[in-house]
């Protein structure tokens, strides 16, 4: 029964998300990667929706049930399926095929799709087993759903000194200002099971490290990645370990918020490629599931912006970016002469930060495989196209991403956390899916040049 | 030769290197691994009580040092590596290694000993002048003071020798780790303490690969493959860290089956670590209104004070998540509960039904719920 109470509970957000993003789409499969694309963004736009419509009837006054909250969606959903269904009964039939692999190729691309269907396997055990066990996850995550899952509506959180004013009408845990995204899904997981059960209710985290997954397979090959390479790229998201980490004992919001700034990302890289109006309505809209994930969500959604600048405006776009880049430090380095404050973190001008200990986290600890190695070669050996059309939106977002987390961890108390190796890499998790994708498309960049320069050499040399 | 040739005998090389750069003393000795376990170990200074298989540091002397010491009889030609095995050590800890021989009996030698992550790194002494003729003593020294007792577990003096310093690194590659407190925020990838990272290793090797194969790609005329060699390389490598990741995840699935497998919520917490916390919350909440109140939780731990208030919602409760502070008197208001677990600091005379907090004015209260070491009690 509860098997079944999982599966709806996970099933009735992708749905919404997938009928969704069809009904924006004009045809079902336009290119290669669309299936895989469609399921894993459309899961995390599902999701973020059930959350606002949550938030909706909490507002209304109406306490949370299963079918209050469902009846709603799966109406919406069917809606938006009968749509499709009769849009695409007229159309002619498109086939999402793409595989165009041979012989080896073909065997690497199932041996690790298998290695990543056995990786979530796993993952989804250990989730299912272990009560909540990571810190935050029970001071200021889970705090906020098991209050509102029993009290069948959103209660205010308040800091020590609000709480004690209110006499008893507000709650109080660590980090009362935080986004009531991840524990509203939570208490929707809650809500189809039954029961409060702080290990089942986390089966959201999962389904978002699949759909990470899947986008970004499906983002890469429709950004003309090659299938295997497509498929590199979603091995290398799917057994990052720290992502891993983070499904297996789920709580924290990092991967959602990894997940939802990649998929934002990668949707606005695909709106830039083609310009359809699905992709810039899966950006906007996860940009801002960003901000109602996590604090850090308005930077990360902002990095967004100089991509969109550079592919807007191609000729002096690159230069607007990073202007707007040294403008924002310049503001910064003003703002810490006024010990300015910014979601708990203080601005300082004592730059100080530990790079011996950053360079053992990305470098010789187990929390990222070798992607950080990777990514600097990929980055050094492609340095002449990094800029090129097709790379400088990605390159810039990506840069945004470098410049925030290392002004977060140059200039601010977070500098701290460097030192004994805690937020650090869960800071460094929101961007790195992304990074996976620059590296993917930045070495199939330096490939496609140095094959086309060494491909003519023996010609000419005879 | 394939790349992936190239990459084997890169690495190979590479450990070849390491080798032969790191490997003190005999390349092939004789001896083997002698170890010494907690019971084996014994405080001479300041004081330590077995902690399961643990030896934990509780105090220092007037001098403020802890030494806990080993008997031992072996030649220091032998045995170039001390390797002790402990956690817990602050890292600014001022840790020593003090050993004594029978070359000069009343001199006490000592080396600082680095602590990385909470345990200590292995010494290598056989360029040390004063490792000479046969060690009769070896000591850790541990500078106060001491907030949390750190924990040894025992000490092992090795021959090294190529075989042996590779075993101990795939000893460290492969080593299990469980989850802990840090999972969320760092994974090692093995060992806590390694000295060969096996991620540094991997990439030397296929940069050399990369290199190798290129070369030869280049006097053949197949350079165009170059990137896509250099990209199966990575993948390869990413790949054999993955499979070691895989496998401790294969470890932990079992340790999580064997604590929790087949249990319901309710006794999943039980069985966790803070189950004995969330019974007595259990056995509150009964005695609890079915509407929320506010609940004050106050414990010495933080882990303790934010694991009680946890279980309690949707009971209106407040703890401090970070320091270790009791409510002031004048903040609990008749109706309002305090659920006290391990904390010092409170007196509770229960014929006046009086409650003083920490020295203060005392207020009226009744216990509700008390265990020992826990209770609940109601502001009158």
């Amino acid at each position: 029964m509860d098997a079944l109470a999982l599966l709806v509970a996970a099933l009735l957000p992708w749905w919404l998300g997938v009928a969704l993003l069809l009904v924006l789409r004009r045809r079902l499969a336009d290119r290669p990667g669309a299936a895989a694309w469609t399921i894993g963004a459309g899961y995390l736009a599902g999701a973020f929706l059930l959350t606002v419509w949550m938030r909706v009837v909490s507002l209304a006054g109406v306490a949370f049930s299963v079918w209050i909250v469902a009846l709603p969606l799966a109406a919406v959903a069917a809606a938006l399926t009968a749509i499709v269904w009769k849009r695409n009964r007229s159309e002619p039939r498109t086939r999402d095929l793409g595989l165009d692999l041979d012989g080896a190729s073909r065997v690497l691309f199932y041996v690790m799709l298998a290695w990543i269907a056995l990786r979530f396997a796993m993952l989804g055990i250990e989730m299912l087993s272990r009560p909540l066990y990571p810190w935050d996850a029970w001071t200021q995550w889970a705090t906020k759903a098991r209050v509102w899952y029993e009290l069948g509506r959103i209660a205010p959180f308040v800091r020590q000194d609000a709480w004690l004013a209110a006499q008893g009408a507000a709650y109080f845990d660590a980090s009362p200002e935080y986004p009531p995204t991840m524990p509203l899904l939570q208490v929707w997981s809650c809500l189809v099971l039954g029961r409060w059960d702080d290990t089942l209710m986390n089966g959201p985290w999962w389904c978002i490290g699949v759909a990470l997954t899947l986008t970004v397979y499906g983002g890469l090959r429709s950004l003309r990645a090659g299938a295997l390479a497509s498929m590199v790229g979603a091995f290398l998201v799917a057994s990052l370990p720290l992502a891993n980490v983070h499904v297996a004992l789920a709580g924290y919001a990092d991967l959602p918020m990894a997940a939802y700034y990649t998929t934002a990302a990668l949707a606005l890289l695909r709106w830039i490629d083609r310009r359809a109006l699905s992709d810039v309505a899966c950006a906007l809209l996860l940009a801002v599931a960003c901000t109602q994930v996590k604090n850090p969500g308005w930077f990360w959604a902002a990095t967004l912006v100089p991509g969109f600048i550079v592919a807007r405006w191609p000729r002096h776009g690159v230069r607007i970016a990073f202007a707007g880049f040294a403008l924002a430090l310049l503001v910064l380095v003003a703002l810490a002469r006024f010990k300015f404050r910014i979601f708990n973190y203080d601005l300082a001008l004592n730059y100080a930060p530990a790079w011996t200990d950053l360079a053992e986290s990305y470098f010789l600890l187990g929390n990222w495989h070798v992607l950080w190695y990777g990514a600097i070669a990929a980055a050094l050996l492609a340095w002449r196209s990094l800029l090129s059309p097709a790379l400088a939106p990605l390159t810039t977002i990506v840069a945004g991403g470098l410049i925030f987390l290392f002004v977060v961890f140059g200039f601010t108390t977070a500098s701290f956390y460097i030192s004994d190796q805690t937020t650090v890499n869960r800071a460094t998790l929101h961007l790195a899916p992304l990074v996976v994708v620059f590296t993917v498309l930045a070495w199939q960049a330096f490939a496609r040049r140095w094959s086309a320069a060494h491909a003519q050499a023996p010609a000419t040399a005879g | 030769m394939s790349a992936l040739a190239w990459f084997a005998a890169a690495f190979v090389a590479c450990v070849a290197v390491y080798l032969v750069a790191s490997v003190p003393g005999a390349w092939f000795p004789s001896a083997t691994t002698q170890s010494y376990g907690a019971r084996a170990l014994a405080a001479v200074a300041g004081a330590g009580t077995l902690d399961g298989d643990a030896i934990a540091i509780t105090a220092v002397d007037a001098s403020g040092t802890a030494v806990i010491r080993a008997n031992t009889d072996f030649r220091s030609a032998d045995y170039p590596i001390v390797a002790w095995t402990g956690f817990g050590f602050a890292e600014d800890a001022d840790v020593r290694f003090l050993w004594r021989t029978d070359y000069a009996p009343s001199k006490i030698n000592s080396v600082p000993v680095s602590v990385v992550a909470g345990r200590l790194a292995p010494i290598v002494l056989a360029k040390n002048a004063d490792w000479v003729g046969r060690i009769t003593g070896i000591a850790l020294a541990v500078r106060g003071p001491i907030a949390e007792p750190p924990h040894i577990v025992g000490v092992e003096v090795k021959p090294g020798g190529a075989k042996g310093q590779i075993a101990d690194r795939f000893r460290e590659w492969f080593a299990y780790e469980p989850w802990s407190g840090s999972s969320i925020n760092t994974v090692t990838g093995g060992a806590e303490v390694q000295e060969l990272p096996l991620p540094t290793l991997l990439v030397i090797a296929l940069v050399i690969a990369a290199a190798g194969w290129g070369a030869l790609a280049w006097r053949k005329h197949r350079l165009a493959a170059l990137p896509a060699a250099i990209a199966a390389l990575f993948v390869v490598a990413w790949a054999l860290l993955d499979a070691q990741w895989a496998a401790n995840l294969a470890h932990q699935l079992a340790d999580t089956r064997a604590r929790y497998g087949g249990k319901d919520w309710r006794e999943r917490h039980l069985a966790a670590e803070d189950g004995p916390l969330f019974a007595f919350v259990e056995k509150a909440r009964a005695k609890l209104p079915a509407t929320p109140v506010r609940v004050f939780v106050v414990a010495d731990a933080a882990y303790f004070r934010g694991r009680g208030a946890y279980h309690l919602y949707p009971h209106n409760v407040l703890f401090d998540p970070f320091r270790d502070t009791l409510p002031k008197a004048s903040s609990l208001k008749p109706g309002d509960y305090l659920l006290v677990y391990h904390r010092r600091g409170l007196q509770y005379n229960a014929e006046e039904k009086k409650l003083r907090i920490e020295g203060g004015d005392p207020i009226s209260a009744e216990a509700v719920l008390v265990e020992p070491g826990a209770a609940l009690l109601k502001v009158l």
